[in-house]
């Protein structure tokens, strides 16, 4: 059964699921019904060591960028509109190609041309991210991003990380402003 | 060496630190950078007697009483962001000095505003209360706040008591509903 976790909190992914291998994480949204530019979230993932930032750009994953050199993190490509039935976007990771540096994967969201559409996440409903085992389908957890009336266009929605040998998931859900040139600046990606 | 804390962990301070005269407690954690309202955490401590209670609101060491009256206690003052190095906020308790009637000190940590900022332990990066032995400077045990009280806003680190002529401490780890006005009411302080 899906763990519903609230903003802050954390679980253990390795204790819920002691053979879990293959994640996904999957982002969704819903389309807009009302009129204007359509919504265009973009998941990315930072895979960060203890200095919280990337050994290199291409530790990166986003749309321009879907694998990661180990193999271990796959992005599964842009959706512009939110229109899929459940996840809209996917990130794939295989825990046990995780390079050992690696502490953590941060996974963020930020709306593609924000400013210029004048959107945020407060406009977009239903979004969510959620953990699956790849391996048997079963959501492991979950976070719904609550009515948060945000100004927000980007977003740290959580991060897959290791703790005293195992892997956990915590629920973040926390703003960036400055959009995706800002968090992964933040992060230490090199932006032109 | 230093234990990390699990919940419900405990530690033996005579036998971790025999002899320590000092304890330092030290609240550290790393400023927000994500958007929102600063984490402000805070550090308090509560001289209690037999019953568990202060003697009186003078007991109550926190940002706005930051030394006890006989000066066993002091505060170093508030830090409202997590700006800075190492601990952010600490509070040294000199055992020797502590009264004969104080039979424990309760450690505690807080979120000020938690409930308005909507913030929790788990929101923050990096926070973790210690205790460091006061005369060597070796740290004696330590408590994962982010990782371990994730959706508390206040919780009671550990108590430092009297026992059989000597000072032991006991990590407690609990989360407690409120904040520091219910948990200092709790210790008997008039709010």
């Amino acid at each position: 059964m899906a763990i519903s976790l609230q903003k802050g909190g954390n679980v253990s992914l390795s204790k819920t699921n002691p053979n879990l291998k293959n994640v996904l994480i999957g982002l969704g949204w819903d389309v807009r019904s009302t009129s204007g530019d359509d919504f265009d979230l973009d998941a990315s993932v930072f895979m960060v060591g203890t200095n919280g930032k990337v050994r290199s750009d291409a530790d990166f994953i986003f749309y321009n960028q879907l694998r990661s050199a180990c193999g271990s993190v796959e992005h599964t490509g842009d959706n512009r509109t939110g229109d899929a039935d459940g996840d809209d976007e996917g990130v794939k990771v295989v825990l046990d190609k995780v390079p050992a540096t690696i502490e953590r994967l941060v996974v963020a969201v930020t709306i593609h041309d924000a400013d210029a559409r004048r959107q945020n996440f407060g406009m977009v409903t239903g979004a969510f991210i959620r953990l699956v085992n790849i391996d048997n389908d079963a959501e492991i957890v979950r976070f719904d991003l609550s009515e948060d009336a945000s100004v927000e266009t980007a977003m740290i929605f959580g991060e897959v990380y290791r703790n005293n040998g195992e892997w956990k998931f915590r629920a973040v859900g926390q703003g960036y402003s400055g959009g995706l040139h800002a968090l992964a600046t933040a992060h230490g990606i090199q932006v032109q | 060496m230093a234990i990390s804390l699990q919940k419900g962990g405990n530690v033996n301070l005579s036998k971790e630190a025999p002899g320590m005269k000092k304890m330092r407690v030290g609240l550290g954690w790393d400023t927000r950078a994500t958007d929102g309202d600063g984490f402000d955490l805070d550090a308090s401590a509560f001289l209690l007697n037999g019953a568990g209670k202060v003697r009186s609101d003078a007991d109550f060491i926190f940002y706005n009483q930051t030394k006890s009256a006989d000066g066993s206690i002091q505060h170093a003052g508030d830090n409202r962001t997590g700006a800075g190095e190492g601990d952010d906020e600490s509070i040294v308790i000199e055992l020797d000095k502590v009264p004969a009637d104080i039979e424990k000190i309760s450690v505690c940590v807080t979120i000020h505003e938690a409930e308005a900022r909507r913030q929790n332990f788990g929101m923050v990066s990096a926070a973790y209360v210690r205790c460091v032995n006061g005369d060597s400077n070796v740290e004696v045990a330590r408590y994962d706040l982010s990782e371990d009280a994730s959706v508390e806003t206040a919780m009671v680190f550990g108590e430092i008591y009297r026992n059989n002529g000597e000072w032991k401490f006991k990590a407690v780890g609990q989360g407690f509903a409120g904040g520091l006005g219910p948990l200092a009411k709790n210790f008997g302080v008039s709010v």
